[in-house]
């Protein structure tokens, strides 16, 4: 059991900084990317592609987490665009099928070109134990490198002018433009950091189980069911939620196996959205 | 695209305020469109194959009126398309093999319950007052998780690989040409039960609804009914498409109703043809089974160019080909300017100056 | 310092406000009143930049500014509070202070000016301006406009939902920075406290601007008083 919650706050965390991508574009009034999986999985496939060349693995790293910052801002500048000129439910309807073209876009070109690429990165080292369970370093350096973000953008978000910016424009994006705010900027911004944080957990995620071009739509889904329970717009929401499912994702596979726990999970979301829309940390409209 | 108080109605097309009062209007188009898809299987009638696909494009044509219904008049996002096509799908197929419902009863039962499915679904969605997004996700976390139950319960649904349907086996409904004219007579029947829908009382209830919620609730339209009704109506209309299809295919599996192999579809389709108008998802779904047959050699790049159609027709021609090249010839025909002028926004809204 | 030239603007392709002129001299404070709908709010949306005018011009210090963004004009000086004040829910009192001067860091001499002039917004520092009543969300509001050290504050119903007591304290407040030199344009539904305050002023209705004058003088003239002073 504890072996289970442990394995579960590790993918917790991970699934939590793959919401937080989601769940901060949604905050720019209602955008649902849904092809936000596929960022990661286009920069899962950067790398290893990256590395196939034979850049070391520190260095692909960093050009997949580039790769999905870069289809961020794309994504921004080019379709976002008609969707930023709408308001409200438009922008919603829009900004959903929009990218799910882009989805299946993204998915159609990576499975004729790379059907069979996918990203494992092994992480050396003897496992640790932590409360009498074994815990492998590339579990390890998975959690570190979420947790670490989560400090990261939880300090940017805080204690940062730029981060209040970006939490400005998500909480009343008028008040923003009053204080001189320019959304453009933080919406790009917001972009590029939501791919770069997508590409980070693949990376993270490649060091337990390979990462494969096919995943892009579970990435989605899962990163859609923790924001929704979490909170639109919150990225401690997003936190709380991805550790709370991890637990139950993990713990509830080991004992009642696969295919409940995602119905399971599903469920949660529902009934998130059922009872308390606004999620766990939201903001109650 | 102009944004409108109510739900979704930016992509609604304009094509029925002028529609015809009188049923003539209503009938004589579905007639000619009977008349003309009617004459498919003496072109392609020697190919099962073929036949084959023509009664998929029927099947989607059924699923697109109903979803029309459900979307375009009642403004409800249901991602759920296919799994309500799947209950009853496989709703008739286990209780035409596995209960031993005759084939009708089973047809029937199956409909009302993929019919019960909806309304539930659009009961909660209303008790919630759930908006667009929301009523969008939870629908899509009920096709998935319908998807992943019947995966699932591998024993009673055959899993991955599926059933094998037994029920009608005997009957017309496996043969090559006759299913084809009862999908034919089904999208017929459809495209009238829609065309009466919006010419009654409810039509008008739709309507309001969609343009102006609370504008409606005011005049005394019970929004909460209607689109509980639209929801019940649509699903059932799914369902009965699904289970028909479920005995004429003879095979069915999760992927016959899948999110990616239905809704996406049926909501190009519907997009292309034009929310909200009659004859739209019709339009929409002909041509669309005739590309799809056109680039199946394409294999993957096939859903690449999918995911590129949508693209572009979202971001060009939003409300559909048919209200679009509606307006287009109005304004040719007219000379004057016929833009409507659109209700003026409340006086907090912001048109986007950066 | 402000010029409102010919200014017509709308939504969605109907004006709501048509031809209007208006003008505001440094050190002034001009009201515009008028019923319910009569246009105010439009008129200070498309003068900031949250809306787009159809026709006119705006020049501020002799600059044309009319189809300058929001963001841009706080940089230019003039700062605007509008009906809605349009807060930041899950932000703190400080952190809109912070923000208010964007990008600058905030100056705190500006901010004990604030916590001076709002001494109920400096017990709330780190309260989050969701959970505010009213009256503070507005005195929040103004504080955050004041931080970017604007020249011109433009103010759009300030008293709203406010009761009396605070209604007056919010003028006092405006009066303490008038007389520190800075410029006030109110669209104000209560008219007393507006003409008591102000020293000219202009009656906006239906979209056009129907009076204009010294405040005593349209607080003497019949039609404004049968209007909007309840004088049969």
């Amino acid at each position: 059991m504890t072996a289970a919650i442990l394995d579960g706050i590790v993918l917790g965390l991970q699934f939590g900084i793959l919401a937080v991508g989601l769940t901060l574009v949604y905050g720019l009034g209602g955008v649902l990317n849904l092809a936000y999986g596929h960022m990661a999985v286009v920069a899962a496939l950067v790398v290893s592609l990256t590395m196939e060349a034979g850049l070391p693995a520190a260095g692909a790293v960093g050009v997949g987490l580039f790769a999905g910052g870069l289809f961020g801002l794309l994504l921004n500048s080019t379709l976002l665009r008609a969707v930023y000129r709408l308001r409200g439910e438009a922008r919603v309807l829009l900004s959903l099928l929009l990218t799910l073209g882009v989805a299946f876009v993204v998915d159609g070109l990576l499975l004729w070109r790379y059907p069979t690429e996918a990203l494992s990165l092994h992480i050396g080292g003897d496992a640790v134990e932590i409360l009498g369970v074994p815990i492998r370093s590339g579990s390890l350096l998975a959690s570190g490198i979420a947790f670490f973000a989560f400090v990261a953008l939880f300090l940017f978000f805080r204690a940062t002018t730029l981060g209040k910016a970006v939490r400005s424009i998500i909480q009343d994006e008028e008040g923003a433009r009053l204080v001189g705010i320019d959304p453009n900027r933080m919406r790009t911004l917001i972009l590029v950091l939501s791919g770069m944080l997508a590409g980070l957990v693949a990376v993270t995620r490649s060091m337990t189980s390979p990462v494969t071009v096919t995943q892009g739509i579970s990435f989605t889904i899962f990163a859609l069911i923790v924001t929704v329970v979490g909170g639109l717009g919150s990225v401690a929401g997003a936190f709380l939620a991805g550790i709370l499912l991890g637990i139950v994702n993990t713990v509830s596979s080991f004992y009642i196996g696969t295919f409940l726990t995602y119905i399971i999970l599903l469920g949660a979301a529902a009934l998130t959205i059922l009872l308390r829309p606004s999620g766990l940390l939201g903001v109650p409209e | 695209m102009r944004l409108t108080r109510g739900t979704g109605t930016s992509f609604v097309g304009g094509a029925e305020r002028h529609a015809s009062r009188s049923l003539v209007g209503l009938f004589v188009p579905v007639a000619a469109i009977g008349a003309v898809l009617a004459l498919v299987p003496i072109w392609l009638g020697d190919s099962r194959l073929m036949m084959g696909l023509a009664i998929g494009g029927l099947l989607f044509g059924c699923y697109a009126i109903a979803f029309n219904i459900i979307f375009g008049s009642t403004g409800q996002l249901f991602l759920s398309v296919g799994a309500l096509a799947g209950i009853g799908g496989y709703g008739a197929a286990l209780l035409g093999d596995r209960v031993g419902l005759p084939l009708i009863a089973s047809v029937i039962v199956a409909t009302l319950a993929a019919g019960l499915a909806g309304g539930v679904l659009s009961w909660i969605a209303v008790r919630r007052s759930l908006d667009v997004i929301f009523t969008g996700i939870v629908t899509l976390i009920f096709a998935l998780a319908f998807e992943n139950l019947l995966l699932g319960l591998g024993g009673v649904t055959g899993g991955e690989s599926g059933l094998s349907v037994d029920t009608g086996s005997a009957t017309f409904l496996r043969e090559q040409i006759p299913p084809y004219y009862l999908f034919l007579g089904l999208v017929l029947l459809y495209l009238i039960v829609h065309g009466l829908l919006r010419r009654s009382h409810i039509g008008w209830a739709f309507r309001a609804l969609r343009d102006d919620e609370v504008a409606a609730e005011l005049a005394g339209v019970n929004v909460a009914r209607y689109r509980i009704y639209g929801g019940l109506i649509g699903a059932a209309m799914l369902g009965m498409a699904g289970a028909i299809y479920a005995i004429n295919e003879g095979r069915i599996s999760p992927t016959t109703f899948g999110f990616g192999e239905v809704d996406v579809v049926v909501l190009v389709m519907l997009a292309f043809g034009g929310i909200g108008t009659l004859f739209g998802p019709v339009l929409g779904a002909v041509v669309f089974t005739v590309l799809d047959e056109l680039l199946i050699e394409f294999g993957q790049l096939r859903v690449v160019a999918y995911g590129a159609l949508i693209i572009v027709l979202f971001l060009w021609i939003p409300r559909g080909v048919l209200p679009t090249f509606g307006s287009l010839l109005r304004r040719l025909v007219s000379r004057r300017d016929t833009r409507v002028v659109d209700r003026s926004g409340e006086e907090g809204e912001t048109v986007d100056v950066t | 310092m402000l010029e409102v030239r010919s200014l017509s603007a709308g939504y969605q392709g109907n004006d709501v406000v048509h031809d209007v002129s208006i003008h505001v001299e440094e050190g002034e404070a001009v009201m515009i009143i008028g019923s319910n709908g009569a246009g105010k709010t439009t008129l200070f949306r498309a003068m900031c930049g949250l809306l787009r005018s159809s026709s006119g011009e705006v020049l501020f210090s002799g600059e044309d500014v009319s189809r300058m963004p929001a963001q841009k004009l706080v940089r230019r000086g003039i700062g605007f509070v509008p009906a809605e004040r349009h807060l930041f829910p899950r932000m703190t009192v400080q952190e809109h202070l912070a923000l208010g001067a964007y990008p600058k860091r905030p100056d705190p001499e500006t901010r004990s000016i604030v916590f001076e002039l709002f001494p109920r917004l400096g017990e709330r520092r780190r309260q989050r301006a969701g959970t505010m009543s009213g009256g503070e969300q507005q005195m929040l509001a103004v504080g955050r406009a004041l931080m970017s050290r604007p020249r011109l504050l433009v103010l759009d119903e300030p008293t709203t939902g406010l009761a009396p007591k605070l209604a007056h304290e919010a003028y006092e407040a405006l009066g303490v920075l008038r007389r520190q030199g800075l410029t006030l344009l109110v669209a104000e539904q209560q008219v007393p406290l507006a003409m008591a305050f102000s020293d000219r002023g202009y009656v906006l209705e239906n979209g056009v601007i129907e009076l204009e004058g010294g405040s005593q003088e349209l607080a003497d003239d019949p039609r404004v008083r049968r209007a909007y002073l309840g004088v049969t």
